[in-house]
Parts: C-alpha cells; structure tokens; sequence
C-alpha cells in the first residue's frame, strides 16, 4: 500500500468547548478563510506537519448535533459525507461530557473515523468530576485522548493518534441497541434497501435516518425508482412505533440515544457532591439580574461604541492624511513627467482616493472586532442574547442582534459585519437589512451643515431627531420584511450561557487579523471598483473638470434632479450630491462645496458661505427633507459591498440599494408635503 | 399539567410534553431536552427568557418556547 502522507482532518464538537482555540494552536497564523461554497457559513482550513505527514485540519463550525436545523449543522454533515475525511476529531468538553457524546453517538452511526478530544479535564476534576476516559474509550470503541487546548497539554499524543488512526481507518464496532421493536421496523426497511439492489457504505445509518425522517437521506432516495414503495414502508414502520410507544419517533430514538449515553456515564463519570456555587453562577447572579442586567449592558455597550470610534478615529485621521500626502506627492511627480490631467486625476482621484477609502475602515473594524471578540469568548455575548431578547424578538430580531445595530451607529460596515454573531442565516439577514437605517456617523456632518444652516438654536434636535427617525424606521422595516421577505417565522430562541471564562489573547488577535484581511480583499476590491467606476463618471466625456456638472456624473445629478421636486430639493446640485453622496454619505457635504465655489468647507469661513449659498436653493423645510433622504437614502457603497459578502449574493445589496431609496422618497415627501399642508415652508 | 414557565427559580421538574416542530424539536434533542428529562430552573423572571440547567449546561429558552414545554415538579 502507498504510504499517504497528506491527511484531511475535520475538527468538530460543541460551541464553548474549546475547539477554535485547538485549532488556532495547531495552526497558528498558517489558516485560510473562506466561505463555504453556496453558504454564509465561514470555512477555516490550515495545514501544518507533523512527522512525514502533512495535515490538512478542517475547522467546522460549532454544532451540537447532526440534523439540519442551522446551516452550520447542514455544511458539517455535509463535509463528513462528500469530502471523505481521513480523520474526525469531536473536541469535548470534560465539564459536560454528556451533552457532548450525543454528537458523538450520531458520528459513530455515520461511521466516521472518530478520535474523542476531552479538553479542560483539570477544571472538570477541580469541580470534582472524575472521568474515567479508557473505560469511555473500551465502551466506544473509539480512541479517547485528554487534551489541554489552552495549555497544549496532549496535543503532540493526539497527533500521533491521527496519524495511527488513520492508517488503520478503524470505525467503531459499537452498535447502539434500539430495542427489539425498533430494530425489527430497522431490519425491515434495510431488508427492502437490500433486495431492490441499494447499496450503501453504511446501511445501518441509512435505515436509521430514513426512519427519522432525514432530509438529506430522503432527498437521495427521491432518485431511486422504488422510492414511493420505500416511503410508504418508513411511514408505516414510524406509525407503527409511534403507536406502540405512545411517543413521537425523534423522542424514540433520542431517548435511546440518551439512555445509552445515560448508562455510559454512570460507569465512567463520578460527581462529587460540591454544591458552592461556582464563581460563574456568582458573576451571572449579577450580569444577568433583572435589573441590574440591562443598565449593565447598556454601559458596556456605550464603553464598546466609545471605544470604537474614539480609538479609531486618530487613526483613521492619519490614514486619511496619508493617502492625501501620497496623492499631493503623486501629482507632483506626474506633473514633473508631464502626465495627462486625465491621467493624474484616474491615479490620483480614482486608484490613491479609492484605496484610502477601503484602508479608512481598518482601525474601525480592527478595534471593534477586538472588542466584540473579547465579549463573545469571555461568554458575555450568550447573556446580552438573553438580556435583550425580551425587547429585540417583539420586532422579530434576536437577542444577539442588538450589537450590530449599536455598531451601526458608528459605521454600518462594522455593524453588518458583526452579525456573524448570529446563528440562525433568518436573524442575520433581517439584521443586515435594517442596519442602513441607523444613523452612522458619516451621515452627521450633512444634518450638521443643514441643521447649523437652517435651524440655529434647535439644531441640536433635529440632528437628534434624525438618529430617533432611524431607529423609528428600522423597527418598522424589521416588523414588514419579517411578514413579507423573511418569511421563516421567527427562529426559537435557545442558546447555551457557557461558563465565563477568560478570553485567549491568540485567539483574539488571529479572529480580529482574519476579519479585517477578509475585508480587505473582499470587500475592498468592491469597493476599489465602485471608486473607479464614480471616477470614471465623475471625470468623462474627456475634457471636463472632474465632478463637474458636464461630467457624467453631473448630467445623471441632473437628470435625476426632477424625482426630487416632490420632496421640495428638485435642483441640479441635490441631485448631483446625493449621487456622489454615494460613495460615501460626507461626500454629500465636499460636493455642494465644489458646485458652490466654497474650496474648504471644513473651514469655519468655509461653512458660513456654504450655509449662505444653501439658503437660495433650500427653505427650512426641504432641508429637513433632504436630511431625512440622506438618512435613509441608498447605503454608501462599501455598506453595499459588505452585504454582498456577508450574503454571498448580489441579490441583497441590489434589493438593500432599492427598498431604503424607496423608503427615504416616501418619508422625505411625506415630510415635505405634510409639512406644507400644515403651512411650514 | 403546568408550563415550564410557571415554575419558579430553584425547582427540579421533569418535561411530560413538548409542542414541538420538527426543526425545533431536533434543536431541543441537541441540548438534551426532551419528554422525561429532569430540569433545574436557574432563572425566571416571568418576564423575557428562562435560563434553565440541562446535563451541566445553562440554557437560556425563550419565553414562547418555554410555553411549548409542559412539566411538572419533582
């Protein structure tokens, strides 16, 4: 036989039990992100060598068993099927051992070539729970290894275990017994499979999913000719032990699974009476008090957006300077060698311009992908789910949805990135989609020239005004698309609240590398081309002055202009800054500056003549109107091009570009024409 | 029979019925909650989620949910 020596090797288990911290230790920074074909699911893989062996770990998400209830269960069972893994690793927790085997027990049916990995065995025994893994192991059939994935204790003995178990390609002999009733309905099926020619690599899990019912094994069956007959002799063996037992079929089975786990445990783990209460049921007592709880989260929440956008913001200041330097230093240099204007505004305006704009949103996402890292490793997310589940699921969002939506404050990129947090693809999509409509901070220097222009005294309440009507038409939009576009009725909500524990700096760093790396190269080339392609628009026929109203771009601002006349800003200028305002909401501000002849208008000269000029083309009233729409109005483009990651489709920044235009029109003329009938101007 | 949501904190119950879909139902199998399994309630406030102890783990359940689950007291 041929010495193999690449291995593919799938680590799998719980959520909370250890398992990307194993993964990160084995890797290090050697991993690949990616996506799941066809899946919002992210893949990690990493190689490393151990021995003459070059492994390849697939890191799967965390699930807690094999159905397909989440689309992270749904690529696990699909990797263990099609990739043909050498080995599988389940990683468990030692403080919850049983919970965790009943995965176990769903992979052993499959057949897959399993190692257990018991991980935080020392603070199992401290808690007095004393395991006996060779016995676990005998009972199994499966190697069983102790493992330490903080302290690397053990990892060099597991991988010496791949390697040999994957020469030997040992499944367990372990059957579990259903009982006479069920195993009779069990022959009986696989009976039928075996005399019409079926042929299977493992044919006692396939009776045994067809009995439960399994989508996918179903689904496969549809292709055989004898599937109606085989249908038929499931539906009668399951209505037959339905009724024998008086129970629903999954409760049969489940019980049995359990039982057997049930007995396992009785024989392996030992609990010592300990009722002190842990350190984490205390830290719980007071982060989750009824009323203490909220307050709480609501100060760590503004702690977290201060943070962010404080940090980030210097930061983002001297990027900005950066690239405004390179762009003045290239300009020179191109007009030394005599470049055509055309060609230094395509390097400067367009390539120098639209990469500062992707490397702008660094130290935001960075700082907050920390920050958010820190709450979910330390176990703190679980319980802001649980803290804020009771407002969010009256509009139809989770618990966990909160955090995007307080990001989104600040930035929404960050914000819509964020709701990786969530589990079910329901809640992060329905989350992705209100996000536009809180006010990012991008949107405040436009409320601040309008308001400071138009309104004097009370600016500071319509600037307010503005954030309360996002929020206002956000809870609106999450109710109608709930009913109308996602259509799935809300997810249940039940999530485990693991124990606190502290934070893995390694792991933290890598995520946080991962997230902005991923940005970079997959939103940023979006955006780099959006950028170019407004450049393109801003700067041709060839011969005008860039951004100018002979432009492209001015005559699409002009032609535009009239949809605007109902919402009280039908002139040239509106339409052509609510285009560029495209590329970024503070653009907005820059191009009114350019069409009015105001060159700094981050001067307070600056303002004051902007402000002079406004006043002949806005009334106070189809100002605030155009506030309204530059609030709700179409997502800057890098808001568009996260969403076309984060759903690995176009379908929803197409539809996000559209549905919150339509929205900002009907509520900017409702505005407007309200206000008039009620005799404001 | 009650609702596992009529159970006060610090009892033992054990689940006699669950009004499940299947997709839900499968969740709740995952986490070991099904007909016959022995449950602590950690945590109601009659309002927003209960947080309940199945197996060593908490588990925060939905108060809608926690409606679904009938059980009574041990």
């Amino acid at each position: 036989m041929q010495k193999k020596s690449n291995l593919k090797v799938g680590l799998i288990g719980n959520p909370n039990t250890g398992k990307s911290t194993l993964f990160n230790s084995l890797t290090g920074a050697r991993q690949h992100v990616g996506n799941w074909p066809g899946k919002t699911v992210e893949k990690k893989e990493g190689s490393f060598k151990h021995g003459s062996y070059e492994i390849n770990l697939i890191d799967l998400p965390g699930s807690y068993s094999l159905t397909s209830y989440t689309e992270e269960e749904i690529v696990t069972s699909a990797f263990i099927f099609d990739e043909n893994p050498d080995v599988i690793v389940q990683i468990v927790d030692a403080q919850n051992l049983e919970r965790n085997l009943f995965m176990t027990i769903q992979l052993i049916e499959l057949g897959a070539p399993l190692i257990l990995a018991v991980n935080m065995i020392d603070t199992a025994e401290k808690k007095g729970i004393e395991i006996n893994l060779g016995m676990i192991s005998t009972l199994l059939g499966i190697p069983v290894m102790p493992i330490g994935a903080k302290t690397k204790h053990g990892v060099d003995k597991l991988l010496d275990t791949i390697v040999s178990q994957s020469k030997r390609l040992g499944k367990s002999q372990m059957k579990l017994k259903y009982g006479t009733e069920v195993d009779e309905e069990l022959s009986k099926i696989k009976d039928f499979l075996k005399t019409n020619g079926y042929k299977s690599s493992n044919m006692e899990w396939t009776t045994i999913k067809l009995l439960e019912g399994d989508l996918r094994v179903e689904q496969d069956m549809t292709r055989e000719p004898y599937y109606l007959q085989l249908k038929s002799l499931v539906e009668k063996s399951v209505s037959h032990l339905e009724t024998v037992f008086e129970k629903n079929i999954h409760t049969i089975l489940t019980r049995t699974r359990y039982g057997f786990i049930k007995g396992l445990g009785k024989d392996t783990i030992k609990y010592s009476e300990n009722h002190d209460q842990s350190l984490s049921d205390k830290i719980d007592n007071f982060l989750t008090n009824k009323f203490l709880g909220i307050p709480i989260f609501l100060g760590v929440a503004w702690l977290m957006f201060q943070a962010t956008f404080k940090v980030s913001t210097p930061i983002m200041g001297l990027i900005e300077r950066m690239f405004a330097y390179i762009g003045s230093q290239s300009l020179s240099i191109l007009e030394k060698i005599g470049a055509s204007t055309w060609t230094q505004s395509l390097v400067v305006d367009g390539i120098i311009g639209g990469v500062g704009g992707i490397l702008v949103f660094v130290p935001i996402i960075g700082i907050l992908f920390i920050i958010m890292a820190i709450l979910e490793d330390s176990g703190y997310m679980a319980r802001v789910a649980y803290l804020m589940d009771k407002f969010m699921h009256r509009l139809g969002l989770h618990g966990k949805a909160f955090i995007p939506l307080i990001i989104g404050f600040g930035c929404n990129v960050p914000g819509i990135m964020a709701t990786r947090t969530l589990e079910t693809k329901r809640d992060r999509l329905l989350t992705i989609l209100v996000n536009p409509f809180m006010s990012c901070g991008a949107r405040l220097p436009v409320y601040a020239l309008f308001a400071g222009a138009f309104f004097g005294a009370n600016q500071g309440w319509v600037i307010f005004s503005m954030y309360i009507l996002g929020i206002i038409i956000a809870i609106i939009a999450a109710l109608v698309l709930r009913i109308f576009l996602v259509k799935k009725l809300s997810s249940p909500f039940v999530i485990e609240l693991p124990p606190y524990r502290w934070p893995a700096f390694r792991g933290i760093m890598i995520h946080t590398w991962e997230k902005v790396w991923i940005f970079i190269k997959k939103a940023g080339t979006l955006i780099l081309a959006f950028s170019i392609i407004i450049w393109l628009m801003a700067s041709l026929p060839v011969g005008v002055e860039y951004g100018s109203q002979d432009s492209f771009a001015g005559t699409l601002g002009e032609t535009i202009a009239p949809i605007f006349e109902p919402l009280g800003f039908g002139n040239w200028q509106s339409g052509m800054a609510l285009t560029f305002g495209f590329v970024a909401k503070e653009v907005v501000v820059s191009t009114f500056g350019t069409l009015y002849g105001v060159s700094d208008v981050s001067s307070a000269e600056g303002v004051t003549s902007l402000s002079t000029s406004l006043h002949n083309d806005f009334t106070p009233l189809s100002a605030y109107s155009f506030m309204v729409f530059v609030l709700l109005y179409i997502p800057c483009m890098a808001v568009l091009a996260v969403i076309k990651r984060e759903t690995n489709s176009w379908r929803w920044p197409i539809f996000v570009a559209t549905y919150t235009t339509a929205v900002a029109w009907v509520i900017a003329f409702i505005v407007y024409q309200g206000g008039l009938l009620l005799g404001f101007n | 029979m009650p609702l596992l949501s009529e159970f006060y904190k610090n009892t033992t119950v054990r689940i006699t019925n669950i009004n499940c879909g299947a997709d839900f139902c499968r969740r709740l199998d995952a986490l070991g909650l099904f007909e016959d399994t022995e449950v602590e309630i950690i945590k109601n406030d009659n309002f927003g989620p209960l947080v309940i102890k199945i197996l060593n783990s908490k588990i925060a359940l939905g108060r809608g949910e926690a409606d679904k689950i009938y059980a009574e007291e041990i």
